[in-house]
């Protein structure tokens, strides 16, 4: 399930920042609320061995860019595999969010949402499957 | 617009002090002072990040002019987070080039080693945005994000280990530095991990420290070329790009502007290294090296004392320390100090040099240009 992700889009250059805010950081007019997709493509992440006070060690911190260009700093609970670029989901726990590999169901959704024509969708579909074995598979091997 | 001229420099040994920081303050302070042959500032500006937390006091310009004796000079305080020496350095030399004041002195310091890590690291970290602070993020971590992005796009391991190599190795040569040892590329690869994948070695240390300097209307042998300051969103979220920072690429452009030349000109370089990877794209950022060409430049040794462009003769944050408030100044001190001839052991043949400071993380940055006349 791809969760909606709250987001503000400032009416002057149109950039989308989440969670929201009052002000554009870089125009000072009010900005829109939206809600975005919560899925997209790991900026950069890395891992804390000794995290602030409140905090478990490790610590894994990702900044991934949504949907639309918002990006949105989030925990993961696993980044083995995790590379700049991979596909994830974002899910709110308690209201902190948190990044996951994107299951086949949650990546067919989002293909089918952006995707222009249904046999485009499809051949989307099934590449990004046959992606995903043929990794699996890379993977094991090694 | 005056121009303003850099009277004296001094600065205290940078490491653990048991000194009180108005003390330390009060060595660097006195020395600029006698350097410059002055026995009274106009006017004072006071650079600290947060004696609020580190000491407990406040009214901190008040504070720094009264244990410096001129508890009636007007006195001012200046924060920009970890930029706040070079700050200050911005706020006196605004005053001597408007002519509201003949001779400033700017003094910067921070005292933290009495503090554990944990909490030093919490004070350092209130300059993050509240949000990603809410998530854990400290100074490594987004340094972490910036350093996974730049290692992405190409650059080596072995061209950021050489950073803190080669700055450990230029503080071996100065006395006021915090570590005066040498440490391999291997000891910095195998250090351990801070924020995968930096790892200790590849960040400063928490010092004491303090610097000073006295800026003046009347004509002395460094000359203030430009200064420039760029801002960027508090939050790293907000940005598109990660490995350069745009708060020193408008700054550098500003204080290039102002001295009418470029950064072909520029013969030492004092940069921001809080974390290694910063001295490559700083370097990139101020326009000294070429795009993508920082990380072969320093495996290279152009960047080392000796090299085409030496860039943190001193040690830089890694190796002198990283007195918070103090950087900037220090930083300015030992470019006042490699253009007059006074950098024993580690002297560049310099007539130009450049200072640059990140304040947060790329929030509130500075590029300053000394030029020996």
């Amino acid at each position: 399930m791809i969760e909606g992700i709250g987001a503000s889009q400032c009416p002057t250059c149109a950039a989308l920042v989440a969670p929201p805010a009052s002000y554009c950081p870089r125009h000072p007019v009010a900005m829109r609320p939206v809600v975005l997709p919560g899925a997209g493509e790991i900026v950069s992440f890395t891992t804390l061995h000794s995290p602030p006070t409140g905090f478990r060690a490790p610590l894994h911190i990702a900044l991934v860019e949504l949907e639309g260009g918002a990006r949105f700093v989030c925990h993961g609970s696993e980044v083995r595999g995790l590379k700049i670029g991979t596909r994830v989901a974002i899910e709110a726990i308690d209201s902190v969010y948190y990044f996951s590999h994107l299951g086949a169901v949650d990546r067919a959704r989002l293909f089918w949402r952006r995707a222009g024509r249904a046999g485009d969708r499809v051949s989307a579909i099934a590449r990004s499957l046959a992606k995903r074995i043929t990794k699996g598979r890379h993977r094991a091997s090694s | 617009m005056l121009d303003v001229w850099v009277a004296g420099a001094d600065m205290t040994r940078v490491g653990r002090r048991s000194e009180r920081l108005q003390d330390l303050m009060a060595e660097a302070a006195h020395g600029a002072l006698r350097a410059a042959g002055l026995e009274r500032p106009d006017a004072i500006v006071v650079a600290a990040m947060n004696p609020e937390e580190f000491l407990g006091d406040g009214n901190f310009a008040s504070n720094v002019a009264t244990c410096l004796g001129f508890a009636e000079t007007p006195a001012l305080r200046i924060e920009t987070a970890t930029s706040s020496g070079a700050a200050a350095f911005y706020a006196g030399f605004a005053q001597v080039a408007a002519g509201l004041r003949r001779a400033v002195l700017v003094v910067g310091g921070e005292k933290m080693t009495h503090l554990d890590t944990p909490r030093v690291s919490e004070l350092i970290g209130r300059s993050i945005d509240p949000y990603e602070r809410s998530y854990g993020a400290t100074m490594p971590a987004l340094a972490g994000l910036v350093t996974r992005a730049l290692m992405a796009g190409g650059v080596g391991a072995h061209a950021i280990a050489q950073v803190a190599v080669k700055n450990h190795a230029h503080a071996l040569q100065n006395p006021y530095a915090h570590f005066r040892r040498a440490i391999t590329v291997n000891e910095v690869l195998e250090s351990r991990m801070v924020a995968d994948p930096l790892r200790l070695l590849h960040c400063c240390p928490i010092s004491d420290g303090a610097a000073a300097v006295v800026l003046t209307a009347e004509r002395a042998a460094v000359r203030v070329a430009g200064v420039g300051q760029g801002g960027d969103t508090l939050a790293l979220r907000h940005r598109a790009e990660l490995t350069s920072f745009r708060a020193t690429q408008a700054a550098a452009r500003e204080a290039f502007a102002m001295a009418g030349f470029g950064p072909e000109r520029v013969d030492v370089a004092e940069l921001h290294d809080a974390f290694a990877p910063f001295e490559l794209i700083s370097l990139e950022d101020t326009g000294l090296v070429p795009p993508g060409k920082a990380g072969r430049a320093t495996l290279d040794g152009e960047t080392a004392l000796g090299g085409r462009l030496p860039v943190n003769p001193s040690g830089g944050l890694k190796a002198r320390g990283h007195p918070l408030a103090a950087t900037g100044i220090a930083q300015l001190v030992e470019c006042a100090w490699q253009l007059t001839g006074r950098a024993e052991g580690r002297q560049v043949d310099a007539r130009v040099a450049l200072a640059q400071s990140i304040g947060g993380l790329a929030t509130n940055n500075w590029v300053t240009l000394l030029e020996a006349r």
